[in-house]
């Protein structure tokens, strides 16, 4: 009986930032990932920050990250001999998943239609920027590009500023996801009629869809939002989503409507304990208070909007994040802190669902703490990985145990540059 | 084999607003057939939020349900009556796949959590996904994805720098945790298929979301290094950023460029037909290191130029770049037209509506939006007269009842 979903499944993976996390998925659900990389080491080890400041591949966080649960083999795809062992390699995988540049991989034979020629179950599966039609499939890409091309670049910062990206970038991210949730959708029908697929990703339609829907309001609404900073909603109805308090933010959306008017009341109970609104605020029918979404927005709304606002920053300067969150918890005020990783760290809900995982790391003799499994499920456990692998850690169990390789055959590979 | 990739896997649909919906949407729109169970008592909050077809509210004018609803048929019964939970339950021998995204004691109260459905029907496979799990002390506290976002870490890490707090749009982690919900079900489903076993997935939103900011968490352990705003900053790439470019048609518009060594440097210098002699911009190192002078200058380069022009002018000469997309111009993007990813969908009450497409393409069998998103109870007729074999008078008093409702 498999204890992980994916036992006894393989994949190749050939990817770069732009869709580790793709076999790191495959990785937490039991599949076998090996990932195939040049000699010198896939460019996601030389992405900063390391573990110390000490630029040593085995201490790249990215690579720490993303390619935890992974095996690696190196491959010279620049000689016909590493070709051939990737070659060999997908005959005897379930899945592959590439990025390389549009068209790269069938211009030296490691494309979709020479491998699955030999192994037709092969889910096939390619992570572009830009689709592999298009004017700009060729583009050179990075994640920022990705950010911007797809919209959400636009929406995020202040107006008068720079548009903005994130501190850790997400297009590689979005991307390796949908790789993953793609390439098990082409695996059901194929364990079942046993052929695979080409699969192609498009990075930046990745984007796009992370936008809410924001995309269709030009033309049912006749306008689009532009970046407004901490505030959310369209102009004439915006709402600040995030207050200052004593060591940081809080984000909040202070609304009425059924949903919403519990926690408002609520708020607006809990400032009033301290001394802090008005009347009108504790007065108010919240449950049906909805200016500039069902109905339109008038001077008065604006006023009380204000006021309210006004009166929540100050209240909230008074306090820790802490104190903020644990009150919200306690009288259900839809909040959040603006968490850090230290906050995030010290989360006692986190703790009491055991979600931080020890991964021990002998290649820099240390133990790290991931991030516990994405989803948790009854019969089979996700995650619990094993450290990423060294660069060509496992060119001797996968060149010998699945390829049948000998020793000197090893030998002689590494010797002419090939592994 | 069938045209879809999931055709004949049946889902019984529970869940609402963004992840749930989401999640089941790539099941529907690669054939599986996803009845969703909805109450005009309780509608989806999505179904009466903006956008509106003429940006006028209504229980089927909004295109924010319509986008994660595609290729769903809708029924509907108040849960909170027994009648209804007993219809419910009647639908279950029928599904492969059970999906709720309730806070974790709505199920439990309607007796639809997975014992309950385990003992009609022991194979089924449930997910559940809620803000912060099934466990936890504070597994019954409601939240929407604004405030995931900022809980899970990712607001800190927008913004201008130390102090700024500028977040990424909406509900953005509703857009990272179905892709891993869709990956377990499937998952489960090929185990289900080989092991005869089902299985219980208790998916928290807030875990899910931060796989996407691993390398900070680990960090922040091993070193104590906390990863805050910093603007487009960045240690690989100088200049990096989005720079204004002319207006166009009274509206400002901005590049983004990323530079990635000293070959794309004087590359974009040439495009650009500039010159420099800051000496502090010689190497990849001394442009990271002056990140702000640089910003300046380059910004100063781009000003006068069409975003799009020089676009590909740079990207020619193999420089990234892009010009950074607001929501009408992804919808006239060559490259989005290229891979066919707008879809104009014929909605029974809305008319042609803007569907965004998939973000994948499959050779062999590919997914498709079958059909536009369903109508409030669009399919109570078909399923409870057809599925469960009701007779027209009785669907009738159910519906005089408010059980079908």
């Amino acid at each position: 009986m498999p204890s992980k979903l994916l036992n006894g499944f393989r994949m190749l993976d050939l990817t770069d930032e732009k869709g580790a996390l793709c076999g790191k998925m495959f990785a937490d659900l039991g599949a076998e990932v090996i990932k195939v990389e040049p000699p010198e080491g896939c460019s996601t080890r030389r992405i900063p920050p390391y573990i110390d400041d000490i630029p040593d591949p085995d201490r790249c966080l990215y690579s720490i990250a993303y390619h935890a649960g992974k095996k690696s083999v190196t491959a010279n795809l620049a000689s016909a001999e590493g070709r051939a062992l990737v070659t060999d390699l997908a005959a005897k995988a379930d899945f592959l998943v590439e990025s390389y540049p549009v068209g790269h991989l069938d211009s030296i034979g490691l494309g979709h239609d020479a491998l699955a020629a030999r192994n037709p179950r092969l889910i096939y599966t390619s992570i572009t920027p830009f689709g592999d039609t298009g004017p700009g499939k060729n583009y050179q890409w990075a994640d920022i590009v990705s950010w911007a091309a797809g919209g959400a670049m636009y929406l995020m910062g202040e107006e008068g500023k720079p548009p903005l990206q994130m501190s850790l970038p997400q297009a590689g991210l979005h991307a390796g996801g949908e790789a993953a949730v793609a390439s098990m959708i082409a695996h059901y029908p194929r364990q079942i009629d046993g052929l695979g697929q080409k699969i192609v990703v498009n990075m930046q339609a990745c984007i796009v869809w992370t936008l809410m829907n924001e995309q269709a309001m030009p033309f049912l609404h006749g306008n689009h939002l532009a970046r407004s900073g901490a505030y959310a909603g369209s102009t004439g109805a915006q709402r600040k989503m995030v207050y200052e308090c004593k060591d940081g933010h809080i984000s909040i959306l202070v609304a009425g409507g059924t949903t919403f008017a519990p926690s408002t009341r609520a708020l607006i109970g809990w400032m009033g304990e301290s001394g802090y609104g008005s009347e009108w605020m504790r007065q108010k029918e919240w449950t049906i208070w909805v200016p500039g979404v069902f109905m339109a927005m008038t001077e008065q709304d604006r006023q009380e909007i204000a006021e309210l606002e006004e009166t929540i920053g100050r209240f909230f300067a008074t306090m820790t994040k802490s104190e903020i969150y644990a009150q919200a918890l306690k009288r259900r005020i839809l909040l959040a802190p603006v968490a850090t990783a230290a906050d995030i760290d010290r989360d006692e809900h986190l703790k009491a669902r055991d979600f931080w995982v020890d991964v021990p790391h002998d290649t820099i003799g240390r133990t790290l703490v991931f991030p516990g499994p994405f989803a948790k499920m009854t019969a089979t456990p996700i995650g619990g990985s094993t450290r990423a692998p060294r660069i060509g850690e496992h060119n001797d169990e996968i060149y010998r145990g699945v390829l049948g390789l000998s020793p000197q055959r090893i030998q002689e590979l590494c010797g002419g540059g090939a592994i | 084999m069938g045209h879809f990739a999931l055709e004949g896997i049946h889902v019984l649909d529970f869940a609402w607003v963004g992840v749930g919906p989401i999640t089941t949407k790539y099941l529907a729109d690669n054939g599986a057939e996803v009845i969703r169970v909805e109450s005009a008592a309780h509608p989806d909050v999505l179904r009466i939020g903006p956008p509106w077809k003429d940006a006028t509210p209504g229980i089927n004018r909004s295109q924010f349900f319509a986008s994660f609803n595609t290729s769903k048929k809708s029924i509907t019964l108040d849960l909170r009556k027994p009648k209804a939970r007993e219809i419910a339950r009647r639908l279950v021998p029928w599904a492969d796949i059970v999906a709720e995204s309730f806070t974790p004691k709505a199920m439990r109260n309607w007796e639809l959590d997975y014992e309950k459905l385990r003992a009609i029907k022991p194979d089924i496979i449930m997910l559940s996904t809620c803000m912060q799990g099934q466990t936890g002390p504070n597994a019954l506290y409601p939240g929407f994805g604004q405030l995931m976002a900022a809980l899970s870490g990712f607001y800190y890490i927008s913004g201008y720098g130390p102090g700024s707090c500028t977040p990424p749009y909406g509900a953005y982690t509703d857009f990272i945790a179905p892709r891993f919900a869709a990956c377990a079900l499937l998952a489960a489903l090929d185990y289900r298929r080989r092991t005869g076993i089902g299985q219980y997935i208790d998916m928290s939103q807030y875990e899910a979301a931060m796989q996407n900011l691993t390398p900070a968490l680990i960090d922040y352990r091993a070193t104590g290094r906390v990863l805050g705003p910093r603007a487009n900053g960045s240690d690989r790439y100088a200049p990096h950023g989005a720079y204004r470019c002319a207006d166009e048609d009274d509206a400002e518009r901005w590049i983004a460029i990323a530079v990635a060594n000293d070959e794309q440097w004087h590359a974009m210098l040439q495009v650009l037909d500039a010159h420099t002699t800051e000496s502090r911009f010689d190497s990849l190192e001394g442009r990271i290191e002056h990140a702000a002078a640089l910003d300046e200058f380059v910004g100063s380069l781009v000003r006068k130029h069409n975003a799009h022009e020089l676009t590909a002018k740079l990207q020619a000469a193999g420089v990234a770049a892009y010009p950074v997309e607001n929501c009408i111009d992804i919808h006239h993007d060559e490259n989005l037209e290229a891979f066919d990813f707008w879809h104009w969908l014929d909605h029974p009450e809305m008319g042609p509506s803007p569907y965004e497409g998939l973000e994948h393409r499959m050779s062999r069998t590919p997914g498709e939006l079958r059909m536009p998103a369903p109508l409030l109870g669009q399919h109570n007729d078909e399923v409870f007269g057809k599925m469960l074999g009701m007779g027209p008078d009785e669907i009738e008093q159910l519906k005089k009842d408010g059980v079908i409702f």
